[in-house]
């Protein structure tokens, strides 16, 4: 279903930059934001250099994105941060950046988009969890917390968004080498591969992979669900 | 490219009638997908969320988003269902003319 107008937050680097040429690729109209430029150029791209926490940039992006197209038809709320810490030691303001990034801006990035999704002929949202959330990690208390508000926001969110015929799903991936995972050591990055049933990192295309499902038509049933990567349960 | 930038239209002076249009306009449009037996009234001093309304709160839900596109059309940048109106002992949604002195109100403040 190529020709999608597809808005993904953080498409700078990692995984938005993956699934920004994917889209494009496909045939898709990409709207990408993060706080620093993108290096993506493509006559279907439109970038918007905006920190995905601040409520007036994200309202004004909107506000923009509204002039130049009445539809939207999928948000995959991607941007995040981690905090590899011990909670005993991790910085009040560090759990609230963390929040505020994993958690809030994708609610305030569906709140915006849910209003231009209504026209859409397949309307999807895509929340980015981690396997951090089900694996109970140490170390991760805040990141996996913040993903795991954004998980209960997905199964709520599509119930109240189903009316409108927009589904609302999430995808964990297991470790990615990006420059989320670049910081964490390797024999912690180990002890997670360890704990999956497909013992290997994953690929940004094991995540494309899933939110491909979620986007066709087809999946219209498919709502409220978080699939993890590499067999995590 | 369909993501040229259009034009936007602003207008600067918001009146009750201005207001009144964009709520009326909104639920015209709601009534285009409610079938024969739950059409909302549309006039003045119809009533819009309550015992006398077929309009459930999912309903409404989409009834204000519309609105506030639609106020944001004509200038008016304000958001609807805060604390403010959730905590209001008579809800500023139950009628026509509620809800327009309640976007009157917060437009001007």
């Amino acid at each position: 279903m190529p020709g999608r107008h597809v808005l993904i937050t953080g498409t700078s680097r990692g995984i938005g930059e993956a699934l920004a040429e994917h889209h494009l690729a496909a045939g898709d109209c990409v709207v990408g934001c993060g706080r620093s430029k993108s290096a993506l150029t493509h006559e279907r791209y439109l970038h918007f250099q905006i920190d995905v926490t601040d409520a007036a940039a994200v309202q004004a992006m909107f506000r923009d994105l509204k002039k130049r197209t009445k539809t939207l038809d999928v948000l995959i709320n991607n941007a995040g941060v981690a905090s590899m810490n011990a909670v005993a030691l991790t910085p009040v303001d560090t759990a609230r950046r963390v929040m505020e990034t994993n958690f809030i801006a994708a609610f305030s990035f569906t709140r915006e988009a849910v209003r231009m999704m209504r026209g859409s002929a397949a309307a999807r949202i895509v929340n980015l969890s981690t396997v951090a959330v089900p694996l109970r990690l140490e170390g991760e208390a805040v990141y996996a917390a913040s993903k795991s508000a954004l998980e209960t926001f997905t199964r709520v969110a599509a119930r109240e968004l189903a009316p409108f015929g927009i589904t609302c799903n999430a995808v964990g991936p297991c470790p990615i080498k990006t420059k989320l995972t670049a910081g964490v050591p390797d024999d912690k990055i180990q002890r997670i591969i360890d704990q999956q049933a497909v013992r290997r990192w994953a690929v940004p295309a094991d995540v494309v992979n899933v939110i491909e499902f979620f986007l066709r038509p087809e999946s219209s049933m498919i709502t409220g669900q978080v699939v993890y990567l590499g067999g995590v349960s | 490219m369909s993501l040229a930038p259009g034009n936007s239209n602003r207008s600067i002076d918001i009146t009750d009638d201005a207001i009144r249009e964009v709520v009326l306009e909104a639920m015209r449009n709601a009534n285009e997908a409610r079938d024969a037996a739950s059409q909302l009234a549309i006039a003045a001093d119809a009533p819009i969320f309550g015992p006398d309304s077929p309009l459930d709160s999912l309903g409404l839900v989409g009834l204000l988003m519309d609105i506030e596109e639609g106020l944001q059309g004509i200038g008016c940048d304000v958001v609807l269902s805060d604390e403010r109106a959730v905590s209001q002992k008579r809800s500023p949604f139950r009628s026509v003319q509620s809800l327009v002195a309640y976007v009157g109100a917060i437009a001007r403040e």
